[in-house]
């Protein structure tokens, strides 16, 4: 499955910046943060702040760059889809 | 703030005096019970699910959690436990292990064998029934975390946490006016919380900023304790404590 990402702010009270996640059929499936480089614990790493549908839980994983939060949700939702 | 106490050297005695009337004769079996002294490095498992073991382990100092882990490797953290306690007390009755105890920060404790805990128990029957009471009330805060981890919002939760340790330090003497060491780390906290690290760094960030905790290295304050528990929705009967000013 192919993402595409689109920049956002999002309000944390943080100031960050943001991507939102579309699937192929521009369905909203993740949102994006990328933390600040002075974050005390995970700076300049992208974290997964909402998930949708089968990305919705407690998972909220932190990534180096975007491919691998791709990469991420994709697993996830190849997972988790119905046979 | 309540009046200056004289707290037991014993570690175990404080706390059952705590929640419990001991009596000269109970406190002095209680101080000899024999114990086999250790030293342990924060990270390490005192016991793990499945164990079977033939001791408890009484904290002298330090903090350790009680917790259980999903297959994904996912850690949820039950309780802490701080000095004066006895966090695997359960394993006197139930022969297997249904969770673990780990430490949290560098941790000294004395181990006490079964033998030597159930020796006291008949001879003493008002010292089971101090143990059960405390194992009463370590349910009772689990029962306080399932509210809080399941239907408060962080902010709240982390807020009422931190009233708990305050109060339950404060009941063993490890506290002072509304200032207390806490060695756990954020990511600790996290998995305490049901959040991530994350989330609860910009929460501790948030409550900075609102004035309602100040943390310096390991050591909390609260600078507005009143404000502190109305955000947590903080009320200490759950603990049981028997004077109740300890948690004013």
């Amino acid at each position: 499955m192919r993402f595409t990402f689109q920049p956002i702010r999002v309000a944390t009270g943080f100031d960050e910046e943001g991507m939102m996640v579309l699937d192929e059929k521009q369905r909203l499936v993740a949102v994006l943060v990328r933390l600040s480089d002075d974050n005390e614990v995970a700076a300049g790493q992208w974290y997964l702040e909402a998930g949708f549908g089968w990305l919705d839980g407690g998972s909220h994983p932190t990534f180096s760059n975007l491919d691998l939060a791709q990469d991420w949700i994709t697993q996830r939702l190849a997972h988790r889809a119905p046979a | 703030m309540a009046a200056p106490q004289n707290f037991h050297d014993n570690p175990l005695i404080r706390k059952l005096e705590s929640v419990f009337m001991l009596t000269d004769d109970e406190r002095l079996a209680l101080e000899n019970l024999p114990m086999q002294l250790a030293v342990l490095k924060d990270d390490q498992d005192i016991v793990r699910e499945g164990d079977s073991p033939s001791r408890c382990c009484l904290i002298l100092s330090g903090f350790t959690c009680t917790y259980k882990v999903t297959k994904e490797g996912k850690r949820q953290i039950m309780s802490i436990g701080i000095a004066g306690d006895i966090p695997d007390l359960q394993s006197l009755h139930l022969k297997v292990l249904d969770n673990s105890i780990g430490t949290l920060s560098t941790c000294r404790v004395g181990f006490i064998t079964h033998d030597d805990l159930r020796n006291v128990c008949d001879r003493y029957p008002r010292i089971t029934a101090a143990f059960w009471r405390e194992t009463l009330i370590d349910a009772a805060i689990f029962r306080e975390w399932m509210l809080n981890i399941g239907r408060r919002e962080a902010y709240n939760r982390i807020a009422h946490l931190f009233c708990e340790m305050l109060v339950r330090l404060r009941a063993v003497g490890l506290a002072e006016d509304h200032a207390c060491d806490l060695s756990i780390t954020q990511g600790e906290f996290a998995d305490a919380f049901g959040l991530t690290p994350v989330h609860v760094n910009r929460v501790l960030k948030q409550m900075r900023a609102d004035g309602l905790i100040e943390i310096t290295g390991t050591r909390l304050r609260i600078p507005d304790w009143d404000r502190l528990k109305e955000v947590g929705e903080f009320d200490p009967t759950y603990l049981h404590l028997e004077q109740q000013d300890l948690a004013a």
